[in-house]
């Protein structure tokens, strides 16, 4: 047998090893590269998280590098705003008129006037465009995403644990013995986790799926609890209520390691498991179920999903679910909830977009939405960024103060609700800026048009997962005058005369250099060495306490309380649901939910890579044959939504009749475009079903608009 | 003598599809014609419950494959591991092989106008190495080997899910 590793490679073939980027995850890959031209990529058996496995999504990155639509040069608006006609530049050109630009903006209107709009492209957008606006003094830089993912899990996390746990690999299924998978699908948007998963199974640990829909994995999970859509938080207090009155909870960890246990415990009285049944649309007795399993099983973990950030009380649901992890036990323990462990000095890349210094008080503090949603956006956040509803607000209405320029590093259009107000923020900003692989919905209001390099085209450290951190390097050149975005960032801050506020440095190399030097290692040397995995550390809360102020794990809130918030964790229904609004259920009997994922889609990309696209050609919409039959709709038929919170019209799906859904929900898929018809609009506003979800804010702590759990009607589109 | 299969465990597939793409990525294949896919059987009602299942389509390398006799120009053969092969040199896309197919593995290439089909990852199999599409495969339903191994192997399990202990 060939050497483990070395596989097909060619004599005249190069093969890389590096990580990809195309999803959150990060998998080895190895690259086969010929003449300078990317020919394969392949699973890296000897890479710790996939071993050698990979998804359609990197395994069709070819199709993105070379793709005929790529923008591989720099561009400037000569048309109309949105019209799409550019022309083509010179870097030099671009980058001196943002940087004109920037100057006056903020000698005119101060650098607030400077907000940059990250999104989860699988490149280095992040800690490029975060390096930007803070490096020039704007505390205006996020994910545009911010209130329906990753802002409620920040905050509800840190103000219960201190830091992070319930994210990606934070949940330790590979040693677990009972697994509760609540309001994702892993398999699909994590597919190493997805394998760990089987492999747990396979060893008999129990497993628990929380979904609206029989997904893959809830049909091999031993119950599926198919909890009414925008009621999760209800499920979670009711098991609390088990977990808490049949006393199943760990004794030990509770008396020693958390603060508010008797309040929470007369709180969880007001949910009772029959009561909650009835809110939930599920059996009493398999909430019951599930709550034994994971107060019982040791160890037992818990992955909760974005679906649980897009609801209308995003944050006291995530609260609760992490109430459950604390009573049980299950935290930082082998199988259980575990915080990340990186070798000791390396510096890891959040630390790019939150240097400790990263502003002053006083600048934070007016940061668009801080007002409103200080846990989300004020001093010290845990996630620090503008309130995005806010921002367009601002963009539209100068309030509270002028947004002048905008860099755009996703499909901000298809990816945040209310896309037609969005369209009149992009038309209305001063000056816009997207760096983008292809002239997206988005790509199209750009003034100045960059294009951005690939993961595969560009050098990392890549150290978003635990106790591992691996090198991503370059497997060929830049296609084109693709950059790095970093490279860009730098660029910038260069010729504005500003110093990066991470490091103070001149280039990415040099802060590779930095963040390595603390494990006595250096750039050169790691990329032979590849990857650095030490051993996982569990309870590292004894040595150090949790990060909360009483350096326990807070069930009740004090930070909560001082600003005005239910410091325990509560249950609301949704001002949007079915339940709140009987009268209008009458003409919008459906629940709508939109979170779901497909294997193949990113977000809002993948739609234009052939071998993606035709996995999943068409968004569907997943309704149950009978609700379909009373409305003359059959599989593959094109369907009508429309729904009732003051934005007209109406966008379409195609159906797909499942019985893996209940018959009062219809999911549509989120983010679709097609980017083969013609722009700025390339078919969105039919299928994009963000043109008519609401964009106002009702979660109260991280002022999240519910992108599920909505009302809708549905009814078959005539034949044009 | 077939020597070698690659075997498909419908219980651990969760649909992917990543064999289909890998499979296109190793052959170069446009979109169209599929080597190997995945589909969803289900969700179906059975005894109460909910049942979602998948379905694994690509070529069996049979025993005694019937597309060789269907195939007018005699364009496919047999190796003596028992990998079936499509000379495309030979080939003048009839279809013939198709619609001799019981499980619709031969697909007609409209970039090339010849009918193409799983090759078990000859070239790669030939080298000691494992066809694509069982490498890139997440959830471990496929597998690759020698065939009695892995029959016999899946048979046992499907007897032990059967019988209660």
């Amino acid at each position: 047998m060939p050497k483990k590793g070395a596989r097909t490679g060619l004599p005249e073939e190069k093969v890389v090893r590096t990580v990809c980027k195309d999803c959150h995850v990060a998998c080895g890959v190895l690259a086969h590269v010929k003449d300078g031209k990317l020919i394969k990529v392949e699973g890296d058996p000897d890479y710790p998280l996939n071993q050698g496995i990979m998804c359609p999504k990197g395994l069709s990155i070819k199709q993105l590098v070379y793709h005929p639509d790529r923008i591989i040069y720099p561009m400037k608006r000569v048309g109309e705003r949105g019209e799409g006609k550019f022309e083509r530049i010179s870097w030099d050109e671009a980058l001196d008129t943002i940087t004109t630009k920037l100057k006056g903006y903020i000698e005119e209107y101060g650098p607030n006037s400077i907000v940059c709009s990250v999104g989860g492209k699988p490149s280095k957008t992040m800690r490029a465009w975060y390096g930007v606006a803070n490096s020039l003094g704007s505390p205006n830089v996020g994910w545009t995403d911010n209130p329906y993912c990753f802002g409620p899990f920040t905050i509800a996390e840190r103000y219960t644990y201190g830091s992070f746990i319930g994210w990606e690999m934070g949940s330790d299924v590979k040693n677990t013995n009972c697994v509760i998978v609540w309001g994702g699908h892993p398999a699909y948007s994590h597919p190493t986790w997805g394998r760990l998963f089987m492999q747990a199974r396979a060893r008999g640990a129990k497993a628990v799926v929380v979904d609206p829909r029989f997904t893959p994995m809830a049909s091999k999970a031993d119950l599926w609890l198919q909890v009414r859509p925008g009621t999760d938080g209800a499920l979670a207090m009711a098991m609390l209520n088990v977990i808490i009155n049949e006393e199943l909870y760990d004794k030990e960890f509770v008396d020693k390691w958390c603060i508010g246990f008797e309040e929470l415990k007369e709180r969880v009285q007001e949910y009772p498991p029959e009561k909650m049944a009835e809110i939930t649309w599920l059996n009493k007795d398999d909430i019951i179920k599930a709550a034994r399993w994971y107060g019982t099983i040791k160890p037992a973990c818990l992955y909760q999903r974005a679906s649980l950030e897009m609801l209308s009380n995003s944050t006291q649901t995530i609260r609760a679910v992490a109430c459950l992890r604390a009573l049980t036990g299950n935290i930082d323990v082998k199988g259980g909830s575990v915080f990340d462990t990186f070798p000791p000095g390396f510096i890891g890349h959040v630390y790019l977009w939150f240097p400790e210094n990263r502003m002053p008080w006083e600048v934070e503090e007016s940061r668009i939405g801080a007002d409103r949603y200080p846990l989300l956006s004020g001093p010290k956040a845990p996630l620090g960024t503008p309130h995005t509803p806010s921002v367009i607000d601002a963009i539209i209405t100068d309030k509270p103060y002028p947004i002048k320029a905008w860099f755009i590093s996703n499909d901000i259009l298809l990816c945040i609700p209310d896309s037609r107000r969005n369209i009149e923020a992009l038309k209305r900003v001063d000056f816009l800026v997207v760096t983008e692989f292809f002239k997206t919905t988005t790509a199209y209001y750009a003034d100045i048009l960059l294009p951005a390099a690939a993961w595969i085209e560009t050098d990392d450290i890549e150290s978003c997962y635990t106790n591992l951190i691996a090198c991503r390097q370059a497997a060929i050149e830049p296609v084109g005058e693709c950059k790095d975005e970093t490279w860009i960032m730098f660029e910038i801050l260069n010729r504005m005369g500003a110093t990066y506020n991470a490091f103070p440095v001149k280039t990415m190399e040099e802060t590779y250099e930095i963040r390595l030097k603390g494990i006595g290692t250096n750039w050169k040397d790691f990329k032979k060495q590849h990857i650095i995995e030490i051993p996982i550390q569990y309870k590292k809360y004894e040595e150090t306490g949790f990060l909360t102020p009483t350096g326990k794990v807070e069930l009740y809130s004090e930070t909560f309380k001082k600003h005005g918030y239910d410091p325990l964790p509560n249950y609301v229904e949704s001002p949007y649901s079915l339940v709140s609004n009987p009268e209008l259920a009458k003409e919008y009997p459906f629940i709508l939910i939109t979170c779901g994922v497909k294997i193949g889609y990113m977000h809002s990309m993948g739609r234009n890579i052939p071998w993606l696209r035709e996995l999943a050609p068409d968004p569907d919409m997943e309704i149950h044959p009978d609700a379909a039959s009373e409305l003359d709709i059959k599989d593959g038929d094109w369907v009508w939504v429309e729904m009732p919170y003051g934005l007209s019209g109406r966008v379409k799906s195609r159906a797909r009749l499942t019985r893996g859904i209940h018959p009062k929900v219809v999911q549509c898929l989120s983010h679709w475009w097609y980017p083969e018809k013609p722009g700025p609009d390339h078919g969105q506003s039919e299928v994009n079903i963000n043109m008519i979800t609401p964009n106002k804010p009702v979660d109260p702590i991280a002022g999240t608009p519910p992108l599920t759990g909505l009302m809708c009607k549905i009814y078959k589109a005539e034949e044009e | 003598m077939r020597k070698y299969a690659i075997i498909y465990d419908k219980d651990l597939c969760m649909g992917h599809n990543s064999c289909q793409v890998a499979c296109k990525l190793e052959h170069n294949l446009p979109v169209g014609p599929k080597w190997i896919y995945t589909v969803t059987v289900g969700p179906q009602q059975k005894g109460g419950k909910l049942v979602l299942t998948f379905k694994n389509i690509r070529c069996m390398h049979c025993g005694n494959p019937p597309c060789i006799p269907a195939c007018p120009e005699g364009a496919i053969s047999q190796r003596a591991d028992g990998i079936v092969l499509i000379d495309p040199k030979l080939c003048t896309g009839c279809k013939a092989c198709i619609e001799a197919c019981p499980f619709g593995a031969p697909q007609f290439n409209p970039e090339t106008n010849l009918v193409e089909k799983c090759t078990l990852c000859a070239h790669l199999v030939d080298k000691g190495l494992k066809p694509a599409c069982v490498r890139a495969c997440p959830s471990g339903a496929l597998k690759f080997g020698d065939i009695n191994k892995l029959t016999e192997e899946l048979a046992k399990k499907r007897v032990k899910a059967t019988v209660p202990a």
